[in-house]
């Protein structure tokens, strides 16, 4: 099994204050997402069969653990998911971004990186396309941009987006549709610019 | 692109799609309506639609799988880390990477570990400082040191500590084929590490033999604190307790961590365990494999482990690990060491890595466990097994285990239990009742009990602060008093006992067993104290009570009425002393009898015979309990010596000085072998062999002997105490055997002092040193001296002894010569004569002063001429003389 190393909650409060405690909430959601993130990135490039988990199972996988913390106050695994989804993305984009500096010749993060190719670099600037996109599409329609999150970025079912959204399950679908073509496009158009 | 444009896009994308392929271009031309932006927009999703495979397709973990990066050891940069430069990689755990490096200018190797994405979150910058805090704090010598810390430019923290060349402790001991001593010894070696870590507030939390090394030269190293948690009294909020990190290798987790329940320092005791366990079979308690997570914590929450003994015969059957045999006993002990440091509830695992430490030792040492020290029946047991092998064990054992092995042996191991029961968490309390039954460290005598008396005494104020747990508190009293009274320490004892008397009767009533065992106890002081009177009624109380609440044979109630019998002893009333013990002792011989308690009657029964006259009943007594100790305790124990020394006692009476001699010197080695050549009890044994030496006239060797004893017994208990006063008396006999007035008269004069002082000037044992003091004075010819002081022996006697005392009438018939020797015919004939009718109504009569009584009313009677009475004026005289002397 592989609980060794890989849930890190937010050090518990010093305070009562909500707010304090909601973001080492958070906190102790991104580490244990960047924990999963980095579980399933390793297995992945193990090419271990058995680890290409999706991402429903990677935030279900995080949402066990965290779920039996004490710390952790969520009202429902739903909502979590949703709030995975968030942390997964910025995680995913700070991820791309340092990639993106390295390639440059930024100095920081040596650590982290150390087998560089094509497709990787491609991948990293194709996701902060995405996610520049994804910021555009939050301006035209908050709605839209959160069902991707909870698709994309938390592997949620349509069932639970309906249910954590109160929309309709024929308005996630169309949202998604038209969400992920507009997406593409803009990623397409982005990678094109850059390519010139 | 606004709102409402996006809205347009969106519908004229979503109506397109309802079209056939074909149709759709005419339809956005139309639909369009000239707007080329959202023309374009719908075409290039259109587009995207068609083609399917953009980023946002593909799965979220191959995505991962580039994005994040998989750890640094496929590639390897040298870097510099302040002083240090990186020479390769060793490894990666949760939180971070670990290079091998190198101090440019010292050459000397340390390993560096580096925050992994420090960037990330704070919590995980926390935690990596937490470790580095925890190292700083730890200087141990078998936890790896922290040499420097500091930060990157671009804020990622470092810090360089303790290089360790060394294999993992499992793989150690199968490389080397490690016996099992060897394992349990390096198992010792880990336990110091971590008892050290909590000594410093700091609890590891992960635990496992890949984070113990063991270097070249055979000593280990305990790594990675990075889970650790340190407990910081002054950060202790509830929720700050809370094992949120649950980080750690489930394998080794205690259920209570898996919880997530507060951290404490039994989650590393588990873990211990599991690691012990780890090392005996080569294998963890639990097989996880091919279990899903949640699979896998029930197991580890709900599940007991194997002994470890079965693991292994599983392995001895497939021909594997032979070097690690060892008896079925010894096995035994490590299975219950091994589960009770892994037992599933934390209460009823070891308390403190120290505790565990304790029964590793003890099981080294081949000495019983603690963990079973609540079975009495272990304890001794196990301990005769020991003494009969003929190991011996001056060094483990003190003073205190004397007290211990004898009468509050029972009480102590039952206020144990019910301390350990009731109050499990009281940790000191427990620490202090292993301490007092231990006896202590590596020391044998009498500095050690010195020890004792202080731990006593620490014990009681233990005891004063237990009032929230009011039963536990009353058997702590009860159990200190009983041992203050053995140390001489009476005021105290009766204080405790007092006590003790007083919450139980509030607790369980004035009829309960309970206060009746504390009435015993109290009893048993006032013999003690010579307080004849109160001793039996308060042991007639218990009786009444037992009998009233218990069936006949019960224990508690046999031990009552052979309590009784001791007090009618001592008190001179031998007849109803043997009906009551002998009472006794066939309740003690039926069914259901405690061996011990047995052995206990029938000694006190045969001591009854020897002081009533009957010195065959008394020797075949003794000839029985010697035989039921030789049975229960081996041959070399210090309960034989007192039965070897009782039966020495019938034959001096009968002036069989050598058989006397033989015994008692067959006791001083049994005492010197098990205590060591300083000890009180040694000491005891000598003043008795100097005794009969005495009595052969072989001053030459008593004389050294008593002074070695009166050494050790006042270096033991301090210059006043009853015990160097019974000593100060052989002695002070020896010397004016040698003729040595000057130490005689000190001698006796110290003891008249010192009972002084501890009886509160009332016992008769004041009485017996004025009149051995009379003596000195008398060989002195200093008769005015000799008259006062026995005079003042009288006194003491009349309000403590009974009328016709033998003493009494020693007494008389001493003082009756001292006023012959000053001419005072006519008291001293009434003293004479007075002292002889005494004498002559005693069984066993001394002859000595049989004679010097009659001898002297002959020349009083002569003196006197024709003033002399007939018999019967001499006897109403002396009846009157005796009468009166009792009502003073």
């Amino acid at each position: 099994m592989e609980l060794e190393n890989s849930v890190t909650l937010a050090r518990p409060g010093e305070a009562p204050d909500s707010t304090l405690r909601q973001r080492q909430a958070l906190d102790a959601l991104y580490s244990a997402s960047y924990e999963e993130l980095r579980r399933i990135a390793s297995a992945v490039r193990r090419s271990d069969p058995g680890a290409t988990a999706s991402a429903t199972t990677l935030v279900n996988e995080a949402w066990m653990k965290l779920a039996r913390s004490p710390d952790f106050i969520c009202e429902s695994a739903i909502h979590f998911k949703r709030i995975a989804a968030r942390a997964m993305r910025q995680l995913l984009v700070e991820a791309a971004r340092r990639k993106h500096a390295e390639k440059r010749g930024g100095d920081y993060l040596f650590i982290t990186f150390d087998e560089s190719v094509g497709q990787q670099m491609e991948r990293a600037s194709e996701l902060l396309a995405l996610d520049a996109a994804l910021e555009q599409l939050a301006a035209l329609n908050a709605r839209q941009a959160m069902v991707v999150e909870c698709r994309f970025f938390a592997g949620m079912e349509v069932a639970e987006i309906v249910q954590e959204l109160q929309i309709s399950e024929a308005t996630v679908l169309r949202d998604w549709r038209a969400a992920r073509a507009w997406l593409g496009a803009q990623i397409r158009k982005q990678e094109n610019e850059r390519l010139r | 692109m606004n709102k409402a444009e996006w809205e347009q896009v969106q519908s004229i994308f979503h109506d397109a799609l309802e079209r056939p392929r074909e149709e759709r271009e005419a339809f956005l031309e139309q639909s369009a309506c000239g707007q080329k932006d959202v023309l374009e927009q719908v075409r290039a999703m259109l587009d995207e639609e068609e083609r399917g495979n953009s980023l946002i397709e593909e799965d979220l973990s191959g995505l991962a799988g580039k994005l994040i990066d998989a750890g640094a050891g496929s590639t390897f940069t040298s870097r510099q880390f302040g002083p240090y430069r990186t020479i390769r990689f060793l490894g990666e755990g949760g939180m971070g990477v670990v290079y091998l490096a190198e101090r440019e200018d010292v050459g000397s190797q340390v390993a560096i570990k580096v925050l992994r994405d420090a960037w990330l979150s704070p919590a995980r910058r926390d935690r990596f400082l937490s470790e580095q805090r925890m190292l700083a704090q730890l200087n141990y010598s078998s936890i790896a040191h922290l040499y420097d810390a500091n930060v990157l430019p671009d804020g990622t923290p470092w810090f360089a500590m303790e290089y360790v060349e060394g294999i993992p402790l499992t793989n150690y001991c199968e490389e080397h084929r490690c016996t099992l001593t060897r394992r349990v010894q390096l198992f010792r070696m880990v336990c110091d590490a971590v008892q050290y870590a909590h000594q410093q507030a700091v609890i590891h939390r992960d635990l496992k033999s890949s984070n113990i090394l063991v270097k070249d030269d055979g000593s280990i190293r305990l790594l990675d604190f990075g889970i650790g948690k340190q407990l910081d009294t002054f950060d202790m909020s509830a929720r700050q307790t809370v094992t949120a990190l649950r980080m750690m290798t489930p394998a080794y987790a205690s259920p209570e961590q898996i919880r997530g329940e507060p951290a404490s320092v039994q989650m590393d005791v588990y873990s211990l365990g599991v690691l012990l366990f780890e090392l005996l079979t080569l294998e963890l308690p639990f097989e996880l494999k091919n279990l899903t997570p949640n699979e896998a914590l029930t197991v580890l929450v709900e599940h007991d482990a194997p002994k470890p003994s079965s693991v292994v015969a599983r392995k001895h059957d497939l021909g594997e690990s032979s070097w690690m045999r060892a008896s079925k006993q010894r096995w035994a002990e490590l299975d219950v060491l091994c589960l009770t440091a892994m037992h599933k509830d934390p209460a009823r695992r070891y308390r403190s890595v120290e505790a565990l430490i304790r029964d590793v030792d003890h099981f080294l040492r081949e000495e019983p466990l603690d963990v079973r020290g609540d079975s009495f029946v272990y304890r001794t047991s196990t301990f005769v097994r020991r003494n009969r092998r003929g190991v011996i064990l001056a060094a483990a054992v003190t003073l205190f285990a004397a007290v211990l092995i004898g009468f509050s042996t029972y009480r102590i191991t039952k206020a144990r239990d019910a301390a350990l029961a009731e109050a499990a968490r009281t940790e000191r309390l427990q620490t202090f009742l292993m301490n007092l039954f231990e006896g202590g460290d590596a020391q044998t005598g009498p500095s050690d009990q010195l020890r004792v008396v202080s731990l006593v005494d620490k014990g009681i104020q233990e005891a004063n602060a237990l009032s929230a747990t009011p039963k536990v508190q009353a058997e702590l009293y009860q159990t200190l008093g009983s041992i203050e009274e053995k140390l001489g320490k009476l005021d105290k004892a009766e204080d405790l006992l007092q006590s003790a008397l007083r919450l139980r009767t509030h607790i369980f009533g004035s009829e309960s067993e309970e206060a009746a065992e504390t009435l015993e106890a109290l009893s048993h002081l006032r013999l003690d104290q010579a307080r004849y009177d109160d001793a039996e009624k308060l042991a007639r109380q218990a009786i009444d009570i037992d009998t009233r609440q218990l069936p006949p044979a019960h224990p508690a109630r046999a031990r009552a009425i052979s309590l009784l019998g001791m007090v009618l002893e001592d008190r001179g009333k031998y007849d109803e002393a043997i009906q009551a013990l002998q009472q006794a002792v066939n309740l003690q011989s039926g069914p259901g009898g405690v061996e011990s308690d047995l052995s206990s009657s029938l000694t006190e029964l045969a001591n009854s015979h020897f002081y009533a006259g009957h010195l065959e009943i008394s020797n075949e007594l003794n000839q029985r309990v010697l035989a039921i100790d030789h049975e229960v305790y081996g041959n070399s124990h210090p309960q034989v010596a007192d039965d070897l020394i009782n039966l020495g006692a019938v034959q001096f009476e009968w002036s069989h000085y050598k058989q006397a001699e033989d015994y008692d010197r067959q006791a001083l080695a049994i005492e010197q072998h098990f205590y060591g050549n300083d000890n009180p009890e040694t000491a005891s044994a000598m003043t008795i062999l100097s005794r009969t030496l005495l009595a052969e006239d072989k001053t030459s060797e008593a004389l050294p002997m008593l002074r070695q004893a009166l050494v050790i017994e006042e270096h033991v208990y301090g210059k006043v105490h009853p015990r160097v006063a019974t000593t100060l008396n052989d002695l002070g006999h020896a010397a004016l055997r040698v003729g040595d007035l000057k130490e005689a008269e000190e001698d006796f004069q110290r003891m008249a002092d010192i009972c002084r002082t501890v009886y509160h000037g009332k016992h008769y044992y004041i009485g017996i040193a004025l009149a051995n003091l009379s003596s000195v004075y008398m060989r002195e010819k200093r008769y005015e001296k000799a008259e006062h002081a026995l005079k003042e022996a009288l006194r003491m006697y009349a309000v403590t002894l009974p009328p016709n005392h033998q003493n009494v009438g020693i007494a008389k018939v001493r003082l009756g010569r001292v006023l012959l020797r000053q001419k005072h015919y006519a008291q001293a004939r009434v003293q004479s004569s007075a002292g002889l009718s005494i004498l002559q109504t005693q069984a066993n009569p001394m002859a000595e002063w049989l004679e010097n009584a009659r001898a002297d009313l002959k020349s009083e009677n002569a003196a006197l001429g024709t003033n002399q009475g007939t018999a019967a004026q001499l006897s109403t005289l002396a009846h009157t003389e005796n009468t009166a002397g009792s009502n003073n």
